[in-house]
């Protein structure tokens, strides 16, 4: 136990001493690192932010029924009927023409552009209408719902709400696969990058495992400190890459807020996704651990035939 | 201790390098390897660190069949041994007293313990002032020296030398020589390989080997002289 112990120790110490020797190159390293792995978590923030927007809108999808201008209160009964009939509905609500036309006066009171603009209209040129909230939120089902509810008598216009957030969806999960895939390649070029630098250290420590070999050093005692430095590369690359990924959000912000100011919404990045750090970091270590574990592996095999 | 039994070597697209090689040792002996530059003395001494396997027969150490060791055996059966190369294989890029502690680290001896033992084996070679100077700047018999600190600081039962003398001019091969026998009084196992015949003293065991074939030269007590001391031995 006290051995496994002090291999570690031992290995971790040698490490830390190798890279304060070489200090610029190790900092170069975990700078690549850092941008490798920055990259998928930016491209991941923002179509996850983006989607996140979009369910939101999702969960506010109703479809609007404009009646015919000339419907009378009887084809509006009737109207309702059917609607109350039909089981994809969870709920709807009617605005009549006379409440609409006074919503929107109210609405527009401090806005002296539109008030006049109505004011010059006269006559009310709003129609009856139905909101509707359907059961489903799958976007197929959305669609019948509205064909459906188009070709009801005395019905104008259906309109489905959630058109363009289907389309912004569409364009979302294009969004993720393409991250999944940089993620991947990015991934690969570091496994390349550290399983060489690996190797052009076991190069230069070649006579060292060479000697180690004969006086009794096991494989694991040999791969040990390359392990570490691996990892230490992922690690450290890794915390480099979640400070650049907040350093961007904050900058970020600081403009999103400004924009989301003007539309009076509070919208801004979360700076504290602890998640997305954790994986970063997790996955930086991953990818230093598997790397020089190839890179050590084959350099071994190759020092003991030599 | 260590058995060979109708041991051969043949490197794989050259000649029989050792032939139906038979001879066993037993734990405190002292046993020199002589012959001709090519005639398997290192072989010999590969073949008992486990370093090579033979083509054919069996090499027992300590009652274990080295062929038939699991390869993750193999680095605690070499923990037996302390070996000393003709080269040195010491590692030029830190000091001696690092070059030293290496066989400790493998062991996973803690820091202290194993600071205290390589002082100690520093001192049994007579260059415990040395323990910060870089090994470059040592003379040939200073970094032998060195070398056999490493390899006795794990305390092995067995000390491999192979033509540990070699390189160096008579006075310095009778220092290390020294040092062997005195290793060997406190009960090591010493086998040491040797191409110049004169380095050996008449009454130790010899293995004499011929284009590979051994011929065993006994022990002859009847020169014993316990006051000879070494560097008389090679002046002579």
């Amino acid at each position: 136990m006290s051995t496994w112990l002090n291999h570690h120790l031992q290995a971790i110490k040698l490490v830390l001493s190798r890279m304060r020797n070489n200090l610029l190159s190790t900092f170069m390293i975990c700078l690549v690192v850092a941008i490798a792995m920055c990259l998928p978590s930016l491209f991941y923030l923002g179509v996850d932010n983006l989607s996140k927007l979009t369910d939101h809108m999702k969960s506010e999808t109703e479809i609007s029924l404009f009646l015919k201008l000339d419907a009378t209160s009887a084809d509006i009964a009737e109207i309702d009927t059917t609607l109350a009939k039909n089981t994809a509905i969870s709920q709807y609500h009617l605005v009549t023409k006379d409440e609409a036309w006074q919503q929107l006066q109210a609405k527009s009171k401090d806005n002296q552009n539109i008030s006049s603009a109505i004011e010059q209209l006269g006559k009310n040129p709003l129609p009856d209408a139905f909101f509707i909230q359907a059961k489903s939120t799958d976007p197929e089902t959305l669609e019948t719902l509205k064909n459906t509810l188009q070709s009801i008598p005395g019905v104008e216009h259906a309109v489905l709400n959630a058109d363009w957030a289907k389309r912004l969806a569409t364009l979302l999960s294009i969004g993720k696969k393409l991250i999944f895939f940089i993620t991947i390649l990015l991934a690969a070029v570091l496994l390349v990058i550290i399983g060489n630098t690996i190797r052009m250290q076991i190069l230069s420590q070649k006579d060292e495992i060479q000697v180690s070999y004969l006086i009794g050093a096991t494989n694991s005692f040999i791969r040990m400190p390359f392990l570490y430095a691996g990892v230490l590369y992922g690690l450290l690359g890794g915390l480099l890459s979640v400070l650049m990924i907040a350093g961007i959000i904050q900058t970020f912000n600081y403009s999103v807020m400004e924009i989301s100011k003007l539309y009076g919404s509070d919208f801004s990045l979360n700076l504290l996704n602890i998640e997305l750090y954790l994986t970063t970091i997790g996955l930086a270590v991953s990818i230093g651990w598997v790397g020089s574990y190839f890179a050590v592996t084959r350099a071994i095999s190759a020092i003991k035939i030599s | 201790m260590i058995q060979f039994d109708q041991v051969s070597k043949r490197y794989p697209g050259s000649d029989q390098i050792l032939k139906n090689v038979s001879f066993s040792i037993d734990a405190g002996e002292f046993v020199y390897v002589t012959g001709h530059s090519g005639a398997g003395k290192s072989t010999l001494l590969k073949l008992i660190a486990a370093t090579e396997l033979p083509t054919s027969g069996t090499v027992l150490i300590a009652n274990q069949n080295v062929s038939k060791l699991k390869p993750s055996a193999i680095p605690f059966l070499r923990r037996r041994f302390g070996l000393i190369f003709q080269d040195h294989k010491l590692l030029y890029d830190r000091n001696c007293f690092e070059n030293v502690i290496l066989p400790l680290r493998i062991n996973g001896v803690s820091e202290q313990e194993a600071a205290k033992r390589v002082r100690a084996a520093l001192d049994k070679v007579g260059l415990l002032n040395k323990e910060k100077v870089m090994p470059i700047t040592l003379s040939g018999g200073e970094q032998q020296r060195l070398a056999i600190a490493r390899a006795v600081v794990s305390r092995p039962a067995i000390l491999l030398a192979d033509e540990p003398t070699g390189n160096l001019d008579a006075s310095y091969a009778a220092d290390i020589m020294a040092i062997f026998q005195a290793f060997n009084q406190v009960g090591v196992t010493v086998i040491m390989s040797t191409h110049d015949a004169l380095g050996v003293s008449t009454n130790q065991r010899v293995l004499h080997l011929n284009h590979g074939e051994l011929t065993e030269i006994p022990a002859t007590h009847s020169t014993l002289n316990v006051n000879t001391t070494p560097t008389e031995i090679f002046s002579s």
